[in-house]
C-alpha cells in the first residue's frame, strides 16, 4: 500500500512525460493514465481503515540544511499519507479527472498534447495537495497547482481567458506568500518551544504537539490571519471570491470542473488541516467573524446567481455561496457541523464538477451560454437533461442526494451552535448567521430551479442553427461516461452518508477536538446560557441517515 | 607570499594566462571562432587545477581556502562556462579574441575577490572584473546607445570604486592593517575605533552595492541593459552581483566587529527600498533588458535579507540554524542559474544585428518557438519563486532564514523587525508574479505575431538548455547545493568549532533553549 500511494500521485506525472505528440494518441494515453490512477486511488481509498493513523505512507528525506544529518527529521521530508480528511478528497480528484478528461475530448483540437499534459500535472499537483504530510510539500504542491490551470485558463478559455488567468495567479499567489510565511513561522515556533535537537516539517508532529503546548492567543491570532490570507482566497470567501466567476466563466470546461471540484477545496481542507487543528484559540476567536464572512458568501452568492443570465456564471456564483456553506460548518466547530463541512466539501466537488461539465456540453452544442437564448431542451436532449436535474438536486440538498446528507449535518451544527452552545454575546448574532444561512437553501434552490425551468422545459427555444454543423444530438456514450460516475456516488452519499462520515470522523475528531473543547469551554465561562444536552443529540443526527 | 599562496593561485593564474594568449595570438590570427574553443579551454584546466588542490589548507596569507573561497571560485568558473558559450558566436566586428580574452580576465577577477583576505588583493580583484566589463560593454554592440551605456557605466563605477576605496582607507586607519583576519582581532579589542569604522561601513556598503545594483545604487542598470546585447546584460547581471556578496560576506559579516548593530539595519533598508523599487518599476517596463534589469535589481533586494540576516545574528551573538549567509549564497546561485539562462534564451531568439527588444516581440511564442518558450517559462516561475522550481527553493531559505531571527540587541528585539522584513518580501514576491506572468502570458496567450529569427547559435542555446535542467534540478533536489552554499562561510568567521555545520545546529538549539535569559555577551571571534 505505501508505494502505491507514491505510485498513484506519481503516475500522472509520468503520464505527462510520455504523452504522444498526436491529438488522438495524446487523448487516448491521458485517458488510460487518469483511469489507471482511478482504479489505484480507488483500490486505496477503499482499503483506507477507518482510524486517525496516517494509512499508505512514505516518508523520505527530502532537503535539508547542513547541521541536519540525513535521517533525523530536522530536513523537509517527501512525506505523504492518507487519512480521513484528505481520503474522500483524494478519491473525488482522481474520479474528477475522468470527467475532465473526457469533456475535452471533441472541443480541444488546438495544442491538444499540451492540453493533456497540463491536465496530468494538475492531477500530480492536486493529488499530492491532499496526501502531503509535511508542511512544505504541502505548499509546494499548493502553488504548483497555479501553473498548470495558468496555462489551462490562458491557451484554452473564453474572451477575456487572459486577463482571468492573470488575475487568477496573482490573487491566489498574493494570499498563498503570507500563507507560506505563516506556516514557517508555526514550524520555527514549535522548533523554538520545544527547544529539541531538529525542527520538524511534519505537520502530523506538529499538530500534536501544538494541541498539547498551544501557543499564546496573540501569537495564534495573527497566525490565523497570516494562513487566512491563502486560504480565504482560495475557497473563496466573500469579499475575495472576485477572481472566482471571472476565471470559472473563462476557463475551458475541464479547468472549471477541476476548479470548482478540487480546486476551492484545498482552501476549506486547509482551513481544517492548519487553522483549527494548529490554532484552536485562535479558530475560537475568530469563530464570529468567519460565521459572518460564510454566511455573507452564501447570501451574496446566491442572491448575485439568481440575477445572473450567463449559466456559468450562475454555476460559479452558485459555488461562493456553497463554499460559504463548508465554511460555515468548519467554523460552527462542533463534531455535526465539521462533519457537514468536510463532507459537503465531496458534495460540492460532485454536483458542481457536474454541473460545469454539463454546462460545457450544452455550448458544445449550441455555442451559447446565455439563459434566454435556451428553451424546452429537454424535448432535444432527454439524457443530458436528466444528468442536469440529478445535479440540480443534488446541488439543492433534495433528501436522497449527497446535497441533502451535508447541509443537514452543518445546518444542524450551526443551530446546535447558535440556540446552544453559544456565548452570551454573540448568541443573537449567531441565531441570524443560521437563520440566514437556511434562507441561502431556499435561495439556492430558487436560481437553480430557475435554470433548470427555463432551459430544459417550457416551450423549445434554441439558437439558430449553422446549417454547416451537424445536427445536435443527445449525449453520446463517452459524456454519459464523463457523468454517470458522479452520479453514482451522489446517490452513494446521500443514501448511506455513514459509509463515508465513519472514515473521515476519527481523523476530523483527532484534530478538531482541542478547537472543540475551547469553543465549549468559551460557553462554558458564560453560565447565563441555558445548558442544552448536545450528546444525545448528536448520537442520534449521526446515524440520521 | 608563501609556496602555498601561489599554488593556490594556480587556477586564477591559467584563466589569466589563456587570456593573455588569446589577447596576443588575436593581434596575429584572424580565426574568431577558435577563441571560445581556447577560453573553455583554459576554464577546464583552472577546474582541473582548483579540483587538485581541494584539500589544501590554507588560512594565512593574502589568499585563503576557506569554504566561501572554495563556493565562489567554483562558482565564477560555472559563469565562465556559460558565458564562453554565451559569447561562442563572433562578433560582427573585430574584436572578438579581445572579447573572450577579457571575459576570461573578469572570471579570473571574480576567482580572486573570492579567495582574497587582504583587503589590497580584494580591491584588484573586483577592478579586476570592472576593467574588462568596460572593454566587454564597448565591444558588445557599436551603436550610440551602447556607448552611452559604456560610458554611463565606467563612471559611475569608477565613483564607486572611489567610495569603497575611500571606505577601505578607514577600515586601515582605524586598525592599521590590511589583512582582514588580523583586522578583525584589532577591531573587535578596541571599541573606541567604532565610529570611524561606521562611516568605513557606510561607504563600504556604497561601493558594493553599485555592484550588487542595489537602490540607491542602481541607477546605472536599467539604461545600460538596454543599451547593450544579451551576452552583456548576463555578465553584467551576476558577475558583479556575485563579487559584490561575496565582498561583502568577506568584509562586513567578517571583518568588521562592532559595527553589525548598525549594519543590519542599514542593510535592511537598503534591502526593502531595493527590492520594492525594482518590483515596481518593473511592471511597468516593456522593453526586455530594462524589465531584466529593475527584476536583477529586485533579486539583489531578496539576497540583501540573507545578508541583514547574518548582520543581525552576528550583532545577536546567536548564529542561526537557517542562517543568513548560507541562504544568501544559495539565492545567489538560483538567482543566477534563471537570470543567465533567460538572457540566454533571449539571445538565441534574436538575431546579432536585430536582438528581440519588446515584450510584444515574444507573442506567441508558445506556437512558433514551443520549446524556447517552455525555456522562458521555467526561468520566469523560477524567478518568481514558484515551486518547484529553483527559485523557491531559494525564497524558502532566505524567509525561513529571516523568520528565525532572534534575541535581544541594545535597539529592542529584533524578531518583529526581522518578521516585517519577510513580510514585505513575500509580498514583493507576489508583485513579481505580475510582470514574470505578463511576460508568460504573451509568449502562451497571444496569437503569433512574426516567428522569431532564432539566429542566436548554438552556444546560447546550449547554455539556455543547462540553465533550464539546472533550474528544474536545483527546484526538486537542491540539497546538495543547498549543502555547498551553506558551508560558504569566511573561516575568519566561524572558528572553534562553529565550522562545524552539525554542531553550529546544536549551538543554536542551546541558544534558543535558553532565550528566557539574556544573551551572555558576544561571542569571542
Amino acid at each position: 500500500m505505501d508505494t502505491l500511494l507514491l505510485v498513484t500521485v506519481l503516475l500522472p506525472l509520468g503520464g505527462a512525460l510520455v504523452i504522444g505528440s498526436d491529438r488522438r494518441v495524446a487523448r487516448v494515453s491521458a485517458l488510460a493514465t487518469v483511469l489507471l490512477t482511478c482504479v489505484l486511488a480507488a483500490i486505496l481509498v477503499f482499503s483506507y481503515p477507518a482510524g486517525d493513523a496516517a494509512f499508505a505512507q512514505t516518508d523520505v528525506t527530502w532537503l535539508g540544511w547542513p547541521g541536519s544529518s540525513p535521517d533525523s527529521s530536522s530536513a523537509i521530508h517527501f512525506n505523504i499519507a492518507l487519512d480521513g480528511l484528505s481520503v474522500w478528497m483524494f478519491g473525488l480528484t482522481a474520479m474528477l479527472m475522468i470527467t475532465a478528461v473526457l469533456v475535452g475530448w471533441e472541443a480541444i483540437d488546438q495544442q491538444a498534447p499540451l492540453y493533456y499534459r497540463l491536465l496530468l500535472l494538475l492531477e500530480t499537483g492536486m493529488l499530492g495537495v491532499f496526501v502531503a504530510g509535511d508542511i512544505i510539500l504541502f505548499y509546494v504542491f499548493f502553488e504548483f497547482t497555479l501553473i498548470p490551470l495558468f496555462f489551462l485558463i490562458g491557451i484554452w478559455g473564453s474572451e477575456a481567458r487572459r486577463y482571468a488567468a492573470i488575475k487568477f495567479f496573482l490573487f491566489t499567489l498574493a494570499g498563498s506568500v503570507l500563507t507560506f510565511l505563516g506556516l514557517l513561522a508555526i514550524v520555527l515556533w514549535v522548533a523554538h518551544d520545544s527547544a529539541s535537537e531538529v525542527v520538524t516539517f511534519s505537520i502530523a508532529e506538529l499538530t500534536l504537539y501544538l494541541t498539547n503546548n498551544p501557543m499564546d492567543t496573540g501569537l495564534q491570532w495573527w497566525l490565523f490571519v497570516a494562513l487566512f490570507a491563502g486560504f480565504a482566497i482560495k475557497v473563496p470567501l466573500f469579499p475575495l471570491h472576485t477572481w472566482l466567476p471571472l476565471a470559472h466563466v473563462q476557463a475551458p470546461t475541464a479547468g472549471s470542473v477541476i476548479l470548482a471540484g478540487v480546486l476551492l477545496k484545498i482552501g476549506t481542507y486547509g482551513f481544517v488541516r492548519f487553522n483549527v487543528a494548529m490554532l484552536p484559540d485562535a479558530t475560537v476567536a475568530c469563530m464570529p467573524w468567519m460565521l459572518t464572512l460564510a454566511v455573507a458568501g452564501i447570501v451574496y452568492g446566491a442572491l448575485v446567481a439568481l440575477a445572473q443570465t450567463d449559466m456559468k456564471r450562475l454555476i460559479a456564483y452558485s459555488s461562493v455561496s456553497h463554499l460559504g456553506f463548508c465554511m460555515l460548518g468548519i467554523f460552527a466547530v462542533n463534531r455535526l457541523g465539521m462533519q457537514g463541512g468536510v463532507l459537503q466539501m465531496v458534495n460540492h466537488g460532485l454536483s458542481t464538477g457536474g454541473l460545469f461539465a454539463l454546462v460545457g456540453m450544452l455550448y458544445e452544442r449550441y455555442h451559447t451560454r446565455e439563459i434566454a437564448d435556451l428553451g424546452g431542451l429537454a424535448r432535444q436532449t432527454p439524457v443530458l437533461a436528466f444528468f442536469m436535474l440529478v445535479m440540480t438536486f443534488s446541488s439543492i440538498g433534495v433528501p436522497g442526494l449527497n446535497g441533502f446528507a451535508g447541509e443537514i449535518l452543518l445546518l444542524i451544527g450551526m443551530f446546535q451552535r447558535a440556540w446552544g452552545d453559544a456565548p452570551t454575546q454573540y448568541v443573537m448574532l449567531y441565531r441570524v448567521i443560521a437563520v440566514a444561512a437556511v434562507s441561502g437553501v431556499v435561495l439556492g434552490a430558487w436560481y437553480m430551479l430557475y435554470l433548470v425551468q427555463r432551459v430544459f422545459f417550457g416551450p423549445l427555444r434554441e439558437p439558430k442553427h449553422d446549417p454547416k454543423e451537424p445536427p445536435v444530438r443527445d449525449l453520446s456514450t463517452r459524456e454519459i461516461c464523463a457523468l454517470a460516475p458522479l452520479c453514482v456516488f451522489i446517490l452513494w452519499i446521500g443514501l448511506q452518508p455513514s459509509f463515508f462520515l465513519d472514515r473521515i470522523s476519527p481523523t476530523l475528531d483527532a484534530l478538531t477536538t482541542p478547537a472543540m473543547d475551547i469553543a465549549a469551554g468559551a460557553k462554558d465561562s458564560n453560565p447565563a446560557d441555558p445548558p442544552i444536552a448536545s450528546k444525545p443529540i448528536e448520537g442520534n443526527l449521526a446515524r440520521v441517515d | 607570499m608563501s609556496t602555498e599562496t601561489v599554488c593556490l593561485l594556480i587556477p586564477e593564474c591559467v584563466l589569466i594566462a589563456a587570456a593573455l594568449a588569446i589577447y596576443v595570438a588575436g593581434a596575429f590570427i584572424d580565426a574568431p571562432k577558435r577563441w571560445s574553443w581556447i577560453a573553455a579551454g583554459g576554464i577546464l584546466l583552472a577546474a582541473g587545477s582548483l579540483w587538485l588542490q581541494g584539500g589544501m589548507s590554507v588560512v594565512e596569507g593574502p589568499v585563503s581556502s576557506d569554504g566561501l573561497a572554495t563556493f565562489g571560485r567554483w562558482l565564477a568558473l560555472a559563469f565562465g562556462g556559460l558565458f564562453v558559450l554565451l559569447s561562442s558566436r563572433p562578433l560582427s566586428g573585430p574584436g572578438t579574441s579581445e572579447y573572450v580574452g577579457s571575459l576570461l580576465l573578469a572570471i579570473a577577477g571574480l576567482m580572486l575577490v573570492s579567495g582574497a583576505s587582504e583587503v589590497v588583493l580584494l580591491f584588484l580583484g573586483l577592478e579586476l572584473i570592472s576593467i574588462p566589463t568596460y572593454i566587454l560593454l564597448y565591444l558588445g554592440r557599436r551603436d550610440s546607445n551602447s556607448q552611452e551605456a559604456t560610458l554611463k557605466y565606467f563612471f559611475l563605477s569608477i565613483l564607486a570604486s572611489a567610495m569603497l576605496l575611500y571606505g577601505f582607507s578607514f577600515l586601515y586607519g582605524t586598525t592599521g592593517t590590511t589583512d582582514l583576519t588580523a583586522m578583525r582581532a584589532v577591531a573587535g579589542a578596541s571599541a573606541g575605533l567604532a565610529d570611524l569604522s561606521k562611516v568605513a561601513l557606510v561607504l563600504i556598503l556604497a561601493g558594493l552595492g553599485f555592484k550588487i545594483a542595489a537602490v540607491p545604487f542602481h541607477f546605472y542598470a536599467p539604461d545600460v541593459y538596454q543599451g547593450t546585447t544579451y551576452t552583456n546584460g548576463a555578465i553584467l547581471s551576476v558577475l558583479p552581483k556575485a563579487a559584490g556578496f561575496v565582498a561583502l560576506a568577506r568584509i562586513v559579516v567578517a571583518a568588521m566587529p562592532g559595527t553589525e548593530a548598525d549594519g543590519w539595519r542599514v542593510v535592511f533598508v537598503l534591502a526593502v527600498l531595493t527590492m520594492t523599487f525594482g518590483n515596481v518599476v518593473a511592471l511597468w517596463q516593456d522593453n526586455l533588458r530594462r524589465l531584466l534589469a529593475y527584476s536583477s535589481i529586485a533579486h539583489a533586494g531578496y539576497m540583501l535579507i540573507g545578508l541583514a540576516v547574518a548582520l543581525a545574528s552576528r550583532a545577536t551573538g546567536q548564529p542561526m540554524a537557517f542562517g543568513g549567509l548560507g541562504a544568501m549564497m544559495f539565492y545567489l546561485c538560483v538567482y543566477t542559474v534563471a537570470t543567465i539562462g533567460t538572457f540566454a534564451v533571449l539571445d538565441y531568439l534574436g538575431h546579432r544585428d536585430n536582438p528581440v527588444e519588446g515584450i510584444d516581440e515574444l507573442a506567441g511564442l508558445g506556437r512558433t518557438r514551443p520549446v524556447a518558450a517552455a525555456m522562458t517559462a521555467v526561468f520566469m516561475f523560477s524567478l518568481a519563486g514558484i515551486p518547484p522550481l529553483a527559485g523557491f527553493q531559494g525564497k524558502l531559505s532566505i524567509f525561513l532564514s529571516a523568520l528565525s531571527v532572534e534575541g535581544q540587541t541594545a535597539g529592542g528585539n529584533l524578531r518583529p523587525w526581522f518578521i516585517g522584513l519577510a513580510i514585505i518580501g513575500v509580498i514583493n514576491a507576489a508583485i513579481a508574479a505580475a510582470y514574470y506572468l505578463r511576460i508568460i502570458g504573451t509568449m502562451y496567450f497571444r496569437t503569433p505575431l512574426a516567428t522569431p529569427r532564432a539566429e542566436g547559435g548554438l552556444g546560447s542555446w546550449c547554455a539556455a538548455v543547462a540553465c533550464a535542467v539546472l533550474a528544474l534540478a536545483i527546484g526538486i533536489y537542491p540539497r546538495p547545493l543547498v549543502r555547498a552554499s551553506f558551508a560558504a562561510k569566511p573561516a575568519a568567521v566561524y572558528t572553534e568549532g562553529e565550522t562545524d555545520s552539525q554542531k553550529l545546529l546544536s549551538v543554536d538549539r542551546k541558544t534558543w533553549a535558553e532565550t528566557a535569559s539574556p544573551p551572555p555577551h558576544l561571542p569571542d571571534f
